[in-house]
C-alpha cells in the first residue's frame, strides 16, 4: 500500500511530471473522443432546419405600383435588411434579400433583351431571378427569398427563406 | 545474458510504439475531419457533415480498441 502510494503522488518533481507512454495513449484517445463529440455535434447542427423564417408581415405596395421588368427596394424585417422586389417580366412577383452573400453589396436587378439577373457590381457576382441562384461570380451562397404574398392588389412580405446548398 | 523475458519485453515495447505511432496518425485524421466538417457547416456545404461525422465515430472506436489492446500487454508485462 505504501509502494502504491508513492508511486502515484511522487515527491520529486521530475517523478511528479514524469507522463509514461501509456498515459500518453490515454490521454490520446480522451482527446479522440472529444474530437469525435465535436464533430458529431457539428454534424447534427447542420442538419437543423433552418429553412423559413417568419417574421411580422409587412406592406411592401401595391402591384400597380411596379411595372413589369423594374424593380422596388424595401426594407425587411428590420429598417437595415435591404430588400428587392422584382416584377418580372412574365408577370410574377418575386422578392429577395438585396445583401449579396459574397460581401453583403447592394445587388441591383437587371433586364435587358429579355434576360433578367441580379447583379452585383462589387465583384460581377450574378443570381438567378427566378431562383437566386448563384449564376456567376465569387458568391458563394444563393440569395435568400423574400416570401410574399399579394393581398387583393396589396404585396405583402411575411418571411425570409434561406436555402442551403447541397 | 539476455533473457526470453527481456526480449520479449522488447517486442511488446515495439509493438506499443507501433500502436502509439498509429493512433497518433488516426489523431490527425480526426482534428483533419473536425475541421473540414466546420469550415463546410460554416459555408453552408453540409453533404459531408454526417459520413465525416461517422468515419471521426469509427476512428474513436479504433483508438478504444487499441487502448484496450495496451491494457492487455500491460498485463501481460
Amino acid at each position: 500500500m505504501d509502494k502504491h502510494l508513492k508511486d502515484d503522488f511522487p515527491v520529486d518533481w521530475e517523478d511528479d511530471h514524469f507522463v509514461t507512454r501509456r498515459e500518453f495513449f490515454k490521454f490520446l484517445t480522451l482527446a479522440s473522443g472529444g474530437l469525435a463529440v465535436g464533430t458529431t455535434a457539428i454534424a447534427a447542427y447542420s442538419k437543423l432546419p433552418k429553412g423559413e423564417r417568419q417574421f411580422e408581415p409587412a406592406l411592401i405596395c401595391k402591384t400597380g405600383d411596379l411595372k413589369q421588368g423594374s424593380a422596388l427596394s424595401f426594407s425587411y424585417p428590420r429598417p437595415s435588411d435591404l430588400c428587392l422586389l422584382i416584377h418580372k417580366i412574365n408577370g410574377d412577383f418575386v422578392a429577395y434579400t438585396r445583401r449579396c452573400t459574397h460581401l453583403s453589396c447592394p445587388v441591383e436587378y437587371e433586364a435587358t433583351n429579355g434576360a433578367e439577373r441580379l447583379y452585383c457590381p462589387c465583384h460581377n457576382g450574378s443570381f438567378s431571378v427566378a431562383e437566386g441562384k448563384v449564376l456567376a461570380g465569387p458568391p458563394p451562397h444563393p440569395l435568400p427569398k423574400v416570401k410574399i404574398e399579394l393581398r387583393g392588389e396589396e404585396i405583402w412580405a411575411l418571411g425570409i427563406t434561406t436555402e442551403q446548398e447541397a | 545474458m539476455k533473457t526470453p523475458d527481456y526480449h520479449r519485453r522488447q517486442q511488446k515495447s515495439v509493438v506499443f510504439v507501433a500502436l502509439m505511432l498509429f493512433e497518433l496518425l488516426l489523431f490527425f485524421i480526426q482534428i483533419w475531419l473536425f475541421v473540414m466538417v466546420l469550415e463546410n457547416t460554416l459555408g453552408g456545404k453540409t453533404a459531408m457533415a454526417i459520413p465525416a461525422a461517422l468515419a471521426s465515430l469509427g476512428i474513436l472506436g479504433i483508438n478504444i480498441w487499441m487502448l484496450r489492446g495496451v491494457e492487455h500487454l500491460k498485463r501481460q508485462l
